[in-house]
């Protein structure tokens, strides 16, 4: 059953594919034909339902890796489509025309990656809201810095002092070396 | 009929759901004719910060990316890492997982019970069924340390082997419940009131529920058979003998008789497995944590949790911190495009109702 789904989407879309298991199939596309791979797998081979579209940032290879992933109800089957897109000008084409559903997931890569998806419908925001900052699930977030910046440390915390020995102090116990007790090495 | 076309913000706070999520409805007279779910209240970033903690530290986190059931998280990310790395489980620790798996669903199935009913007005089923879910927060305890948060299910098996007694208690827990049973159905589901408000609200198609992503017993109140344990058998169900009911209609009717039904099968699979307990290793150890690395590779992976399937895409680039993890919850489709088809031309009091039906919880959509 997997040969046959692989060989067809070959036959259709001169891509190969790989059986990663024996329910998981895995595609690498050109992400022009992305869209049109997975219309196919809708309209003509029954994969009706999107399972979830993922993005991993690849900050290394100044890539953006997106996962889109179908599942066929009466084969019980899972196609897992890769595609990467340029991580400098993250444009990828919009799906929502296929599944409505894809409109959540594509503001929220908007929002969270700031890949741009032409002819979203709905520019309202998703989770955050009046967002000045570089879009904060890239890699290169710093999200300690924008804590330190946006946040007040809260007073009486500062100087780090070992709360652990005031109290050995106060009680007048030995406590024990908890790194040293629980080691393993 | 009014005409006028009236905008109503319902939340952040409101009685449909555990946790803070805004509907903004555009109603005439108390019709609603258009919805939009706006979230934003809840994001803690739990997905970034995994990224800057090691693959067991994952799991304080992992366990609270949805509230009222943390275990099939820790599950599903524990399954995941198991499938890069190719470890093995040991097959005591998949029955203690499976048993662990169903009680945390009868856990949450009672506390929506008490959602269900509260938000139609039903107030003294709540009550009781929170209290008999104590019992089996009594058992997380004195399984795993916690009542809610256990973090208990870990790559390779599980934290700690069953206590002494254990066994017995959780037998008779599911005696008790089983007996409890009976009142609850003589209170909610033989209850006139509730009958009248559930029966033909909130309608999800039959034909439109796959495409539209509705999962769970959303789905299977539309008569559709699919249940991960089912198609994609993980931990020991294969090995265990239990039925998926389902129900025509795919209205709020038909999606509490399959919640109800399945609290019934839940106790059939516990006792199965407690029955079929085999002996041996409950963990399969894991290196060092702080040393430990997992191998180039990605996993998708799901679970049958008690809102629907939930799904983990983990992506490891070899080192000792996850490159992602990404969930997608059952809520992420029922809250925000599925509501957004289903509330036009419902009532404003069943609003709540049926997001309580769909099992939202917002704290999975924004994560």
């Amino acid at each position: 059953m997997q040969e046959n789904i692989l060989n067809q989407l070959n036959k259709v879309f001169k891509i190969k594919g790989q059986v990663k298991s024996p329910l998981r199939i895995k595609v690498v596309a050109d992400k022009d034909i992305v869209s049109s791979i997975l219309l196919y797998l809708k309209a003509q081979m029954g994969f009706i339902h999107l399972n979830h579209i993922s993005c991993v940032d690849w900050i290394e290879d100044n890539k953006f890796e997106l996962v889109y992933i179908v599942w066929h109800p009466e084969q019980k089957q899972t196609v897992l489509v890769h595609t990467f897109i340029d991580r400098e000008n993250p444009v990828m084409e919009n799906i929502d025309t296929i599944w409505d559903q894809a409109n959540t997931y594509e503001r929220e890569m908007r929002e969270m990656f700031g890949i741009e998806f032409p002819g979203l419908v709905g520019d309202r925001e998703f989770i955050l809201e009046d967002w000045q900052e570089m879009p904060p699930m890239r890699r290169d977030f710093d999200t300690k810095r924008y804590a330190q910046e946006t946040y007040e440390t809260r007073p009486g915390r500062e100087n780090a002092r070992n709360v652990r020995l005031e109290i050995m102090k106060r009680s007048g116990e030995e406590l024990p070396d908890f790194a040293k007790k629980y080691s393993r090495d | 009929m009014i005409e006028k076309e009236t905008t109503l913000y319902l939340g952040p706070q409101h009685p449909g759901i555990t946790g803070n999520m805004m509907i903004k409805l555009k109603v005439k007279g108390d019709v609603v004719t258009q919805a939009e779910t706006h979230v934003g209240y809840l994001h803690r970033a739990f997905e970034k910060l995994i990224e800057r903690r090691n693959w067991l530290q994952s799991f304080t986190l992992l366990c609270r990316f949805c509230v009222p059931e943390p275990d099939p998280m820790e599950l599903t990310y524990a399954r995941a890492v198991e499938q890069i790395e190719g470890r093995e489980v040991p097959p005591r620790a998949k029955y203690i997982r499976t048993i662990v798996a169903e009680l945390a669903r009868i856990q949450s199935f009672l506390l929506w019970y008490g959602g269900q009913s509260g938000s139609s007005g039903l107030y003294t089923l709540g009550q009781w069924s929170v209290g008999d879910r104590n019992y089996i927060l009594d058992l997380f305890e004195d399984l795993t340390g916690a009542r809610i948060y256990h973090m208990y299910m870990w790559p390779g098996g599980v934290r700690r082997d069953l206590p002494t007694g254990w066994i017995d208690k959780t037998y008779k827990t599911m005696d008790y419940l089983e007996k409890r049973l009976e009142d609850y159905n003589k209170l909610l589901f033989e209850n006139a009131i509730f009958q009248k408000r559930a029966q033909g609200v909130g309608i999800i198609p039959k034909d439109k529920a796959i495409e539209w992503g509705v999962v769970g017993p959303p789905l299977r109140g539309t008569g559709i058979k699919h249940d991960v344990r089912i198609d994609e058998p993980y931990e020991a169900y294969a090995d265990l003998d239990f039925e998926v009911p389902t129900y025509e209609g795919g209205d709020v009717w038909a999606r509490a008789l399959v919640r109800r039904d399945e609290i019934k099968q839940s106790i059939r699979i516990i006792r199965q497995a407690l029955d079929k307990m085999p002996s041996g290793s409950y963990y399969n150890r894991i290196p060092n944590p702080m040393k430990w690395t997992v191998p180039t590779g990605e996993a998708w992976i799901k679970t049958e949790s008690v809102r629907g399937e939930i799904g983990f895409y983990v992506v490891s680039d070899g080192s000792s911190k996850p490159r992602r993890v990404h969930l997608k919850g059952a809520a992420y489709t029922h809250g925000v495009s599925v509501l957004e088809k289903i509330l036009p031309g419902q009532n404003i009091a069943d609003v709540s109702f049926i997001l309580n039906s769909l099992g939202v919880c917002p704290p999975e959509i924004e994560r």
